[in-house]
């Protein structure tokens, strides 16, 4: 049937489904999934001319007869198998997150009496709700778009993590996630109180191919006053993935965010980041590595809203292409008015490695302030042929020239991250030139 | 034939479709020095560029030969680990990638594998740091990215020495440089080569000759070698320029 064309009666019929996931389902989050449910069935398809989805096709991400999925609801502790995985001893924690099972997570004992709360977050919905309660929903709520109100609806495993005030955890924070089957809906909040810093990294891989699967999923991140938080988002999923990822972080005065994409997997690829500035001071770093190969499919939107004074944001997106591969970016700026003397950066560079590639790039600005600083750029060009030949005349192979051409071009990018983040993102760019796989092995 | 390194015979060169060498002969051998000289648009640099395998120089006949090998057989890479090497006249930046790494990883090239250790590495890079009066800082910054003119032709000969090729051919490594640059890049070729080594001194003029001694000059005009001598000839040319060489080599009307 044509979704479009449903009539109201059915979509009433179909409201009429929804119902708790069980009895201690508090009120409010009860309500905000409904609320998504009614949003996706009412609010019009994503409209095609606005820049956002003029590059890709929303109807890839679409769920068929989501009211199947009403009877896919979370798995609750009791009933399942947890799936253990060792922790590896570079991480101060570890979450697993497949759809088909319990969410597992799991801490060093150096961060025992550290306050930290690592979980499930339908657990900590409930058991954590004066935490998880004030931020669940709040920047990527059932409004935001077609695709999140179905999440908010829908979303039936994610993680929560809660770093209290003031504490410091130097490892990295790991999250495998895990698509699995059809469809995949998922969710992360974190939540960082003042002064702490932290290090989320946030890994898409699996096996999974030839499966046409969806994953859609919404991270949240709230960052308090002087907090450091780094988030990594690694997409590396099988081939015949597609996965459609809507993340957002609000970061408060004086905090700095670190927000750093690293995407060499699926088949398409749909991405909208965004960080809100809503505090004097906040500073928010955007790194983004992409290498496309085959047919690959890579759209990544992002957001930076200066919604305080003196509020910092640099953008720095490096894309690699080969065969045909296709990238679109689109980038916004957003400078408030009443907003004095606020900074923002957006450079996104292309390299093309051959004929039959494309890249995009459209800046977006808008700014309803006068006191601001702000430049955009973007480049996009062939792999220069004299280069090539410049390091062949040396005794490089030409897969070896084009390879060191490739690492040095997206060196600086990678030269602003801490190494061992660094290290991640340059083994998957590596391993896909050398034509290995998606991006490597899965963790 | 036992010392010949490198020779070419009856060479021709087209660029777009156009030729610019018109046959060219020269015979190489080990630790021997040669310069061509000519005017600008004499198709010297066309002929540097087509031996070392630029894609856009093609040789459309003539034979060429280095060590044992038939060079015209070979792809770029494989001229140059063969022991061919051309010092570009305009070498080309590689942002992202330092002068170490970039060195280390074209020394593991032409050996074929990493027989050589890191260690001896650095010991002889430090060496050719010294020979050609660069900062050690050199090694970590970016290959010719950001570079002045004379810093990249130091490079070059850096590269050489830790190359150690068969025949070098320096593309109009003099030009661009002052006399203090010309004098330590000059110092530089003149210790990396004349044993084993030999060099193809391509240049306009007769000034970096008074540094680097040629055994061999040879005039090139118009695509085709015209006269050939000792580094006398050199002398005479700086003298008495090159239209009177022109001339005698312009075909009778």
């Amino acid at each position: 049937m044509d979704k479009e064309l449903m009539d109201l009666d059915t979509i009433l019929a179909r409201k009429a489904d929804f119902r708790p996931i069980d009895k201690f389902e508090p009120q409010w989050f009860y309500d905000l999934r409904k609320a998504g449910w009614e949003h996706y069935h009412d609010s019009p398809p994503p409209n095609r001319a606005s820049n956002v989805w003029r590059y890709t096709d929303p109807s890839l991400f679409v769920i068929e007869n989501p009211e199947q999925l009403l009877d896919w609801l979370p798995v609750l502790p009791d009933d399942v198998t947890q799936e253990l995985k060792p922790m590896k001893p570079e991480h101060a924690a570890f979450g697993y997150n497949r759809s088909d099972l319990r969410t597992f997570t799991q801490m060093a004992p150096e961060l025992g009496g550290s306050g930290v709360i690592f979980k499930d977050l339908f657990a900590a919905l409930r058991e954590n709700e004066d935490i998880a309660g004030p931020h669940f929903g709040k920047i990527v709520g059932p409004e935001f778009g077609k695709h999140e109100a179905l999440n908010m609806a829908l979303w039936n495993n994610g993680l929560f993590l809660h770093i209290p005030g003031n504490a410091v955890i130097e490892k990295p924070i790991y999250m495998h996630r895990h698509p699995t089957g059809q469809y995949t809906l998922q969710r992360l909040l974190v939540v960082v109180g003042e002064n702490a810093q932290a290090t989320i990294i946030d890994d898409y891989s699996c096996h999974c191919r030839g499966m046409g699967m969806v994953t859609n999923a919404a991270v949240e991140i709230f960052a308090g006053e002087s907090a450091n938080v780094r988030y990594v988002n690694i997409q590396r999923l099988g081939e015949d993935s597609r996965p459609y990822i809507t993340e957002r972080a609000q970061i408060g005065q004086n905090t700095n965010l670190h927000s750093i994409f690293g995407s060499v997997g699926a088949s398409v690829t749909k991405v909208n980041a965004g960080t809100i500035l809503n505090g004097r001071g906040a500073n928010s770093r955007m790194s983004g590595v992409i290498f496309g190969n085959g047919k690959q499919h890579f759209d990544y939107h992002t957001v930076q809203n200066h919604r305080a004074s003196e509020s910092f944001s640099n953008l720095d997106f490096k894309v690699v292409l080969r065969d045909k591969s296709m990238s679109a970016y689109t980038g916004l700026i957003r400078i408030e008015k009443d907003t004095v003397n606020c900074e923002a950066y957006q450079e996104n560079r292309n390299l093309l490695l051959n004929r039959g590639t494309r890249a995009e790039s459209i800046p977006e600005l808008e700014i309803m302030t006068d006191q601001v600083r702000c430049t955009h750029g973007a480049t996009m060009g062939p792999i220069d042929p004299e280069q090539v030949f410049y390091l062949r005349s040396r005794g490089y192979s030409e897969p070896d020239a084009v390879k060191a051409i490739v690492s040095g071009y997206i060196e600086p990018t990678l030269n602003q991250m801490p190494a061992d983040i660094a290290g991640i993102l340059r083994e998957l760019v590596h391993d896909r030139l050398d034509g290995n796989g998606n991006g490597g092995r899965v963790y | 034939m036992r010392d010949i390194v490198f020779a070419c015979s009856d060479i021709h060169v087209e660029v777009e479709g156009k030729e610019v060498v018109k046959g060219v002969t020269l015979e190489i051998r080990r630790g021997e020095k040669h310069a061509i000289m000519g005017p600008n648009g004499s198709g010297k640099s066309s002929l540097a560029n087509a031996l070392a395998g630029h894609p856009n120089y093609t040789i459309t006949s003539g034979e060429a030969f280095i060590g044992g090998g038939n060079l015209l057989e070979m792809d770029a890479t494989e001229r140059s680990r063969a022991g061919l090497f051309l010092a570009f006249q305009y070498p080309l930046a590689i942002p992202g990638v330092t002068v170490a790494n970039f060195l280390r990883a074209a020394v593991k090239a032409q050996n074929g594998n990493d027989e050589e250790s890191l260690r001896n590495f650095r010991k002889e890079l430090t060496e050719k740091f010294q020979l050609l009066e660069v900062d050690k800082a050199f090694a970590t910054r970016y290959v010719n990215d950001g570079f002045s003119g004379g810093e990249k032709k130091r490079l070059e000969i850096l590269q050489m020495a830790m190359l150690k090729p068969k025949i070098a051919i320096l593309d109009e490594t003099d030009s661009g440089l002052d006399i203090d640059a010309l004098k330590v890049v000059s110092k530089g070729i003149n210790a990396s080569t004349g044993g084993d080594e030999a060099i193809l001194l391509v240049t306009h003029y007769q000034r970096i000759l008074n540094y680097v001694r040629p055994d061999w000059v040879h005039v090139m005009i118009d695509g085709r070698i015209v006269r050939s001598g000792g580094p006398e000839l050199a002398l005479h040319l700086e003298e008495h320029g090159y239209d009177w060489m022109k001339r005698e080599a312009s075909p009778v009307a």
